[in-house]
């Protein structure tokens, strides 16, 4: 389970995040949903501890992220915005150090490590070096070494952007499975075919602050009106656009 | 901390370079330019020596003084051929370098025991015949102290009366000089093969990692960041030592493979000074790869780092530089900066005055200090908000 309360962020005279509180339940996914710089990314940066709040307070299943981020992040599997991956590695080779780095031992590395490449699907590309990986492919590859430690808390930043329906549905399938068995599954999105698609609940961020927070039904109840992207529209204001 | 995930960080980090060509190259260019080049000038100043070592004459009047000229032809490393029609005209046609020419009066004076005359047709403004003229030179005027003896004994009296003087040659020679020179070279080529060697890493461990954004993903991994700085540069100092031994070895086998002799260098690279060369050195792989990652985390690019890191390979140059404008020789004071350290304590090797084991700790520890120290920069700026997302 996650916890923000409060969080502020600015990076000078831009206030990015300036009132974020949310909680994301276990056995849930909780969408974050704003227009294209809302404050989404700085508020899950903030929440897998890579960037310091100004004010609020952060809680990974009930201890305090900024008293001790490491131990946090022991139980936080991430995809970050943008996923790097070392050309020269396979995706094997990817899985098995972020597997490493969280001190998995040898054989449950590797059971891991083959778990993963079954469910995302990477059998046939699994042992070839990711250069010239497409956009799918290398998204499944950080997905996978996101996942490999078997976290509790799952954070995604914008998963399925430009991929492919199919790589999509791979993307969609795993997060109803870690759902499905127990976890807790943030994730940000501007596509709202995504958000009504998955979320159990939607905070909708705007300009740095949450402009609600509940379900799909409810959002449409409180907003008074027929669809989820009339809710949407109407929670930010239309000055802005949404895609 | 955990150690084993220094561990995982290095493995990493060594899989990767030795897959990457760029690392291979950079390793095999700095650890074979240096002893190439060395070898390239050492085999060249030899050439020139033995070059004067063995003379081929030209001589013209050979029938005039038949046996000076089999004297002459006797002597080792010695060529008589005839000479050619009009020696000036020749020598200053650079046909031939030199001529001797014996005139047709030179078998009547030397009968009557007066000067013989013999001319050496040359031109002194030709740099690489000077050595060949000198060895005639001399070895026309041993010819003449040897009759001028056997005369003198004819009469009754000593040869040694003749000679007022007995000038002892104590020769520096320009070779020896030369080859001196080629030998202090040698540090600096060491210490740049380190630098050369440790580079790739370096960079693409920092620099190259935030141009393919993978450093966010990788600092989310529950490991202290200074364990993952500490775990980059031991794979970059792996590889930057490898790169060191591989030049120090072929340095040694270019040492042994020129005759150091014939230069009149009286030195014999063995083990045992190898070794010392190395543990005076090597202190250099530990220092080059940290600070190239210091500077390397400030690019936001792979290339903008080599920028960076390629004003630093003149770091090592400094030294040698500074030694001709302020020669202070080597001090013990010098052993614990960093560089300078290594280079005057392998200076000393090859010179033949062995550090004490004291000196070479002290080096070595100082530079391992340093090292942490820009480790420490280093993970202070992966701490960095602008260095984590600036791309």
């Amino acid at each position: 389970m996650i916890r923000a309360e409060g969080l502020q962020k600015r990076f000078g005279s831009i206030i990015a995040v300036e009132n974020v509180s949310f909680t994301a339940p276990d056995g849930a996914v909780t969408g974050l949903l704003g227009p294209n710089g809302a404050g989404k990314t700085t508020s899950l940066r903030m929440v897998y501890g890579l960037m310091k709040p100004d004010a609020g307070r952060i809680e990974v299943d009930g201890k305090d992220l900024l008293a001790g981020p490491l131990d946090a992040q022991a139980h936080l599997g991430v995809l970050p915005d943008v996923s790097g991956l070392y050309p020269r590695l396979t995706p094997r080779e990817h899985i098995r150090y972020f597997g490493r780095l969280h001190g998995l031992a040898a054989v449950e590395l590797e059971a891991r490590t083959q778990h993963w490449i079954d469910v995302l699907d990477m059998r046939e590309f699994a042992d070839r070096r990711v250069a010239g990986f497409s956009h799918g492919e290398r998204t499944k590859v950080a997905l996978a070494r996101a996942l490999v430690h078997n976290p509790q808390n799952i954070l995604l930043d914008e998963p399925t952007n430009g991929l492919d329906v199919m790589s999509t549905r791979t993307v969609r399938d795993v997060i109803r499975r870690l759902r499905a068995e127990g976890r807790c599954v943030l994730f940000s999105s501007h596509v709202m075919q995504e958000v009504s698609a998955l979320c159990d609940q939607i905070v909708v961020i705007a300009k740095g602050l949450v402009a609600a927070h509940g379900t799909p039904e409810e959002l449409i109840r409180l907003t008074a009106t027929s669809t989820l992207e009339d809710a949407f529209v109407a929670l930010i204001g239309r000055e802005t656009s949404v895609e | 901390m955990n150690f084993s995930r220094v561990l995982v960080v290095v493995h990493k980090e060594l899989i990767d370079a030795i897959r990457d060509r760029r690392a291979l190259y950079s390793i095999l260019f700095g650890a074979l330019f240096g002893p190439i080049l060395i070898g390239f000038m050492l085999n060249r100043i030899a050439d020139q020596q033995r070059g004067a070592q063995e003379i081929r004459i030209p001589v013209v009047g050979r029938e005039y003084a038949p046996v000076l000229v089999k004297w002459l032809e006797q002597q080792s490393g010695v060529e008589i051929v005839p000479g050619p029609a009009d020696p000036q005209a020749a020598v200053r046609d650079r046909v031939v370098e030199f001529v001797l020419v014996v005139p047709k009066e030179f078998p009547e004076k030397f009968r009557q025991s007066r000067p013989a005359p013999v001319q050496v047709v040359s031109d002194s403004s030709r740099q690489a015949a000077r050595g060949k003229i000198q060895r005639l030179r001399n070895l026309l005027s041993r010819y003449s102290a040897e009759i001028g003896g056997l005369r003198l004994v004819a009469r009754g009296v000593s040869p040694v009366i003749a000679s007022a003087l007995n000038i002892e040659d104590i020769e520096v020679s320009s070779a020896q000089q030369r080859a001196a020179q080629v030998f202090n070279i040698i540090p600096m080529f060491l210490i740049i093969s380190a630098f050369a060697a440790g580079m790739q890493i370096a960079t693409d461990s920092t620099a190259g990692e935030r141009e393919r954004g993978s450093l966010e993903p990788l600092l989310v991994n529950p490991i202290p960041r200074l364990a993952l700085v500490l775990g980059k540069w031991i794979a970059a100092v792996a590889s930057a030592a490898v790169g060191m031994t591989l030049s120090l070895a072929i340095t040694s086998a270019v040492l042994l493979l020129v005759k150091l002799e014939d230069l009149g260098v009286r030195f014999n690279l063995t083990a045992y000074d190898a070794l010392l060369l190395l543990a005076a050195t090597l202190p250099a792989a530990l220092l080059a790869p940290a600070i190239q990652m210091y500077l390397a985390s400030f690019a936001k690019s792979f290339k903008e780092a080599q920028s960076y890191i390629g004003i630093l390979m003149l770091l090592p140059t400094i030294p040698g530089i500074m030694a001709n404008f302020y020669p202070l020789g080597n001090r013990p004071w010098m052993a614990p900066i960093p560089i300078l350290g290594q280079f005057s304590l392998s200076t000393d090797v090859l010179s033949g005055k062995p550090p004490s084991p004291l000196i070479l700790a002290v080096g070595a520890l100082s530079a391992i200090a340093v090292g942490f120290l820009f480790v420490s920069l280093t993970t202070r700026l992966f701490s960095k908000e602008k260095i984590i997302f600036g791309r």
